[in-house]
């Protein structure tokens, strides 16, 4: 019965655009509710077929999903285990990366002096820092819960990118000028 | 006995018509010649010719009038596969209150009784006519008709909700989340004399710009990180309820308190995009409140 209003909110909600919105029944077995979906289904199933023949833009915009609740009105949402590795040392260290940076950048050309340290240094503090960022971004936009296999994609992606950036960097560091001096060379302004 | 009584009194008038001389018997309503009568008979009042009478004018519209058009965001569970559409109405607003509050009860008392919303206190304590005017969040209440009536004024529900009707959103899971966070006082040990817990007025001076909060989720629904993660994401008007138990100098349970908002989304989902701040009707500043409890939290 579940799956069946599954697939029912799934077919009506391709045919919405993520401006509508509407509230979900909770369906009981037999319910007046439970007939009213599947005839809603199969009304959207028309909708589907007819829509192939519009002019109008087709938007491929993640819909609203249905409301999910968990348990009754009346309980508290579920408080998550603490972890303050993602919690506040992750804040705190995020905050100390940026900071952080702002010398590292500033230092190189203040002093005139090109210390391989230092600019390794950089580099590594700019492969964590946009490493933390981009998490970030991911973990705002694809929700674990509703797209799970979407988040281990991008997940694993970024993780993929920021080692080959941190292999680049390596490389740059070791075999050619270096990052402030490849800096130096390009800003003519 | 009582209904005895009252069942023979029931029957007594019947039993006395009975009883009664035809003489003695009471007249009726009759009609008299209308020459008998009234004006008829007065010599001072004659009937008016109709050459001399006139007709009184139908009102004109008055030119004072600001008529001003509102747009409202309609859609009805009881046709869930209409789309949501937005209807127009018109007002004069010379004769409305200055409030929108005051111009959507005018609109469901004379015009459509069909437009549903909350509303309560009227005074903005309630936080029940928290919607989206001129995309806005506020209080319908606390907030002016503006007096231009070349603008149109647009009102949506609270943004990013499930809505239940019209301009009624679903604040289930709001307060679901505020009831996660135990707003309530937490104390084992008792008051020295065995009474109120007291607190000095420095720390009672702690407490405003946060007891004042009316839960009216206007910030919450304005916050862009809660609009995607509402699931999990705490959002600004129960973070700024949390840290009104973490500064209070009478709570024991702030170790506690602070590793409920110890992970990655709880808190943290906060990016002080300050839409919070900028939309409270009441003026308060949730994402201060939520900056002092990041800020308690990362160096302990």
């Amino acid at each position: 019965m579940y799956a069946q209003v599954r697939t029912a909110f799934k077919i009506e909600a391709a045919n919405l655009t993520s401006t509508s919105k509407y509230t979900t029944l909770t369906p009981h077995k037999g319910s007046i509710t439970s007939r009213i979906v599947r005839i809603r289904a199969a009304a959207s199933r028309k909708a589907i077929k007819a829509a192939a023949f519009q002019t109008s833009s087709k938007r491929d915009i993640l819909p609203a999903g249905p409301q999910v609740i968990e348990g009754t009105a009346n309980d508290p949402a579920p408080v998550p285990t603490p972890s303050p590795t993602h919690g506040s040392y992750h804040w705190t260290f995020e905050r100390l990366m940026a900071i952080s940076l702002v010398p590292l950048t500033i230092a190189p050309f203040a002093a005139g002096s090109l210390n391989p340290i230092v600019d390794a240094a950089l580099a590594g503090a700019i492969v964590l820092h946009s490493h933390v960022g981009f998490q970030s971004v991911i973990i705002d936009y694809i929700p674990a819960k509703r797209l799970p296999r979407t988040r281990a994609l991008f997940w694993w992606g970024l993780r993929a990118a920021t080692l080959m950036v941190a292999i680049g960097f390596y490389e740059f560091e070791t075999n050619d000028v270096g990052l402030t001096e490849a800096i130096k060379r390009v800003w003519t302004a | 006995m009582a209904s005895l009584v009252r069942s023979t009194t029931r029957l007594l008038p019947s039993t006395r018509t009975l009883l009664r001389p035809p003489h003695l018997a009471r007249t009726y309503a009759t009609v008299e010649p209308l020459s008998n009568l009234g004006e008829a008979m007065s010599a001072s009042q004659h009937p008016t010719p109709e050459s001399k009478t006139s007709t009184i004018p139908e009102p004109s519209k008055d030119k004072e009038s600001k008529i001003k058009t509102f747009h409202i965001y309609r859609w009805s569970p009881d046709t869930p596969s209409e789309k949501p559409k937005m209807q127009s109405y018109t007002l004069d607003i010379n004769k409305t209150g200055p409030m929108v509050l005051d111009a959507l009860i005018r609109i469901k008392n004379e015009v459509d009784p069909t437009l549903t919303f909350r509303r309560s206190c009227r005074e903005g304590i309630c936080g029940s006519c928290a919607m989206n005017i001129d995309g806005v969040n506020t209080l319908a209440c606390l907030c002016r008709i503006p007096t231009d009536t070349k603008q149109e004024t647009r009102i949506y529900p609270l943004p990013h909700t499930y809505v239940v009707k019209d301009l009624v959103p679903d604040l289930t899971q709001f307060y679901k989340q505020y009831k996660s966070i135990k707003p309530y006082l937490q104390r084992e040990t008792k008051s020295e004399d065995g009474r109120e817990n007291r607190q000095s007025p420095a720390d009672r001076k702690r407490l405003d710009g946060l007891y004042e909060c009316i839960l009216c989720a206007c910030c919450s629904t304005s916050c862009p990180s809660y609009w995607w993660n509402s699931e999990e994401y705490l959002g600004p008007a129960v973070l700024l309820q949390s840290y009104r138990w973490l500064a209070d100098s009478r709570d024991e349970h702030k170790e506690e308190r602070k590793s409920m908002l110890d992970n990655s989304m709880s808190l943290y989902r906060c990016h002080t995009i300050m839409n919070c701040s900028r939309t409270c009707p009441k003026g308060l500043n949730p994402g201060k409140a939520i900056q002092e409890i990041k800020k308690s939290m990362a160096f302990t």
